[in-house]
């Protein structure tokens, strides 16, 4: 089931949420610089 | 390498949109410094007939059983070369292309000193991969002597018709109920007025 | 036409393509081909069931001048020439309702049960010609298009002029159907505008209007016409003397696209006001009817198309062409090709001229009796090979067999496989091995461009469909961008293995960047997305072993993304400035302690 979780940009270092489910990949862009970088960060601090 | 592996460099000045930006004389000079490589030269067009034509002298002349061409990106290119050593039967999977127009002359040229650098690296980068290239034999799979259109507009039944006139069966589909597209509403067209 | 009678054509209307799967020469084709509820071949188009047909709705694109019935044929010369019932208003599918057309029909051509069909067939070569739609100027609310009835698009006054429009070729105006004496056309509605339509000029408006003014007045010889333009392009065979003809026989060209326009609620006469260019400043226009010349726009159902033939378009929404000079016809997936306004906006000259030769390019195909496959296709290493069934479970095409049970190395159907290396990425025992890209070959290059002066480089896999060329139209568009970056064409960054990284990251590479395809362009239906989790991944795994994730990026760059391709090497190199000498020495001692 797709949850909201954390994403870090490693491009810009920008926090955000977005739907995050395991082991299935979508294109995410980040909202703030718009790289595709993007990390899911499921159970971590910033 | 069990063979003993011997590479030819060409690097093609494409008029001034390589010669321009890198100094080609130069990257001709470095080639040859490489290891394995035991030829190298400029040409004003490598794609051109010439061009081409040295290729095929100098496998032969000089046994080559590698062919790297510094020129533009093999997207353009490299069916062209591929072609040109099939004619002197050499492998066409033996060839690799360095890309320094598209990827270096164009976009640095501004840069000239570092663009000279990220050329060689590029040329490096494509000797070194030769090094590795191994013959290949293409899959020949049969061809189905059927088209599909898709979209029966004026260019959809222009392009149905001539390839049926050629003797093709052409599976033609259409969207809307009729074909005719946009064009089956207009009522008189230009140039001429019908 | 003579489409609808060619022994070789297989015309197959009011179909859509549900599925092409294949490669070139062998493709696999399935069409849904929708009911129509009329047997196209029986029906003599005698006309008697729309005579008995109780419903009658408006006609499309007649201005609410023109009505139907619920069953009808879409205009006078359609092709096939067989009814069709409309689903929406036709009573006949409840049987207590209606059924009146098919109790009329003498050869039993209506069957209000017909269902769908799926047909499939073979074939060698694809033309795609699925057009451009004709620009709605609905948001254009200024020109008040949905508001007064006398402002027309050039489409509608195509169709009301036209043989098959309610008046039979006779302009009247839709308030009281006169005659009009005067007539206004805007140029440039919805073309050449960044915020509405499109950004492209429609190439073909400037001409219809102009062949507009001579047909009105020729018909109407005090008709007054007027033209609002910002640019006459008149630049085909014989444009510029037609363009001179209008002008001679009195038709008013003025340099300024009007702001709005007003109606008279009296007269219904419609208020323009326009900064004419050329003349003093804002001028103001009383005229009967208004045209808006409207230009092309892409059709939204033409992705499914795209999709199902991996065609990328430029951010415009056009077909994008293998090179737009050398082979201006050809898609880059191979085999298929362009006819028409999918391409680019054309007038029929052109798109005929282009059907002809996507027709010649297909022929080339279609004559032999077989083509080559590129040699790119995965191999195994039966010896290294441990059964474990990875491989079958990525493989994007099913072109991987094994039989774990029997513990049998993989097999890899090589006329399936298209070479995409995913398999070869996730094999955790190097057995896999990709022809024309293997390991030793991608080895070889990553250590050439690390050999000197590591640290000055940014390492980029770029693949071979989307990255690749998008860097290649950097450079036809003679763009600049950092000198630091070196590219390694891969097929697809599903051929991305950690190794690779790993190997580059421990020779001294301060930052890597695999680019390829966005998902949903991917030219290896999902392998993209599956080398982006290998590389989420590799993000846990580096942080763990105390290297920053960050060293390693990936970016979707597609064909046309040029702006995108150097704003990311400008961002890259800014980050490979901020990347240390000591970082990059201890990330080579941490990878050359861990084995893997």
């Amino acid at each position: 089931m797709a949850t909201e979780s954390d994403f870090k940009c490693l491009r810009c270092g920008h926090w955000f949420k977005t739907n995050y489910e395991k082991n299935k990949p979508e294109e995410r862009t980040c909202p703030k610089c718009g790289s595709n970088s993007v990390r899911p960060m499921p159970e971590k601090k910033k | 390498m069990s063979e003993n592996v011997r590479i030819g460099v060409f690097v093609c000045e494409c008029g001034t949109n390589i010669a321009s930006t890198i100094d080609c004389d130069k990257l001709v000079e470095y080639a040859k410094s490489l290891p394995d490589v035991v030829f190298s030269i400029k040409n004003r067009y490598t794609c051109a007939e010439p061009g081409q034509q040295e290729i095929q002298k100098f496998i032969k002349e000089e046994n080559l059983n590698r062919v790297v061409i510094a020129s533009c990106t093999p997207k353009m290119h490299e069916p062209t070369f591929r072609n040109c050593v099939i004619d002197v039967g050499f492998n066409p999977y033996l060839v690799e292309m360095a890309n320094i127009r598209e990827h270096c002359s164009w976009v640095h040229h501004n840069e000239k000193s570092a663009a000279n650098v990220k050329a060689r690296d590029l040329v490096n980068s494509a000797v070194s991969r030769a090094r590795f290239l191994e013959p290949q034999k293409e899959l020949e799979v049969p061809v189905t002597h059927s088209a599909l259109v898709i979209g029966g507009g004026i260019a959809g039944i222009q392009s149905a018709l001539d390839l049926a006139e050629s003797g093709f069966d052409v599976h033609l589909v259409e969207k809307e109920a009729s074909i005719g597209g946009i064009m089956a509403q207009l009522n008189k067209t230009y140039p001429t007025i019908d | 036409m003579d489409v609808g009678r060619h022994p070789k054509i297989n015309l197959l209307a009011y179909s859509e393509v549900e599925d092409i799967s294949g490669y070139i020469g062998n493709f696999k084709v399935k069409v849904r081909k929708k009911a129509r509820y009329v047997d196209e071949v029986e029906c003599t188009s005698c006309d008697d069931c729309v005579d008995v047909c109780p419903v009658v709705v408006p006609k499309e694109h007649q201005l609410g001048l023109a009505s139907r019935k619920a069953i009808y044929i879409p205009f006078p010369q359609a092709v096939p020439a067989s009814y069709i019932i409309d689903e929406e208003n036709c009573l006949g599918f409840n049987p207590i309702a209606c059924g009146k057309c098919a109790e009329k029909c003498d050869k039993n051509c209506i069957d209000y049960d017909a269902k769908d069909e799926i047909v499939e067939f073979d074939v060698g070569s694809i033309i795609v010609a699925s057009g451009l739609d004709v620009y709605d100027p609905t948001e254009f609310d200024e020109y008040g298009y949905t508001r007064f009835e006398n402002v027309l698009t050039s489409m509608e006054l195509e169709i009301l002029t036209g043989p098959g429009g309610v008046t039979k070729g006779k302009l009247i105006r839709p308030t009281d159907r006169k005659v009009p004496k005067s007539i206004g056309f805007i140029q440039c509605v919805g073309s050449r505008c960044e915020s509405r339509g499109t950004a492209y000029c429609s190439n073909i408006c400037c001409m219809n209007t102009i062949k507009d003014t001579l047909l009105l007045r020729e018909y109407y010889h005090d008709i007054d016409c007027k033209v609002f333009y910002m640019d006459i392009r008149a630049f085909g065979k014989g444009f510029e003397d037609f363009y001179r003809r209008s002008k001679a026989l009195g038709v008013e060209y003025i340099r300024g696209i009007p702001g709005d326009i007003r109606e008279d609620p009296k007269t219904k006469n419609l208020i323009l006001s326009v900064e004419n260019t050329t003349g003093n400043g804002i001028e103001e226009y009383e005229l009967d009817m208004v045209v808006l010349s409207v230009g092309m726009v892409p059709r939204k159902d033409s992705n499914s198309i795209n999709k199902l033939l991996t065609l990328q378009t430029t951010s415009d929404g056009l077909l994008m062409e293998v090179h737009p000079k050398l082979t201006p016809i050809d898609a880059p997936t191979a085999g298929v090709f362009f006819a028409g306004c999918c391409e680019a906006p054309k007038d029929i000259k052109d798109s005929v001229t282009q059907a002809s030769g996507a027709a010649a390019r297909a022929a080339s195909i279609l004559s032999k009796d077989k083509v080559k496959i590129p040699a790119l296709t995965a191999t195994v290493d039966d010896d290294l090979c441990k059964s474990c069934g990875i491989c079958v479970k990525v493989c994007p095409y099913s072109a991987i067999t094994i039989d774990m049970k029997a513990k049998e190395p993989a097999k890899i159907i090589e006329a399936a496989c298209k070479g995409c290396g995913t398999c070869a990425s996730e094999c955790k025992f190097d057995a896999i091995s990709m022809k024309h890209y293997n390991d030793a070959q991608i080895i070889a290059q990553i250590d050439a461009i690390l050999e000197e002066n590591p640290e000055e480089k940014v390492l980029v896999f770029a693949c071979n469909w989307c990255s690749y060329p998008g860097a290649d139209l950097v450079g036809i568009s003679r763009m600049q961008y950092p000198t630091s970056s070196r590219i390694i064409r891969i097929m697809c960054t599903g051929r991305l293995d950690e190794k690779f990284i790993l190997h580059a990251l421990k020779l001294g590479a301060p930052i890597v960047l695999m680019s390829g395809c966005h998902p949903a362009d991917c030219h290896y239906i999902n392998a993209s997305l599956k080398a982006q989790l290998r590389i989420e991944k590799l993000w846990n795994k580096l942080e763990r072993k105390g290297i920053r994730p960050e060293r390693v990026q990936f970016e979707w760059i597609s064909a046309s993304e040029v702006g995108k391709f150097v704003k990311t090497m400008e961002e890259l190199e800014e980050f490979r400035k901020s990347v240390t000498k000591k970082e990059i020495e201890e990330t080579k001692k941490i990878l050359s302690k861990s084995k893997k």
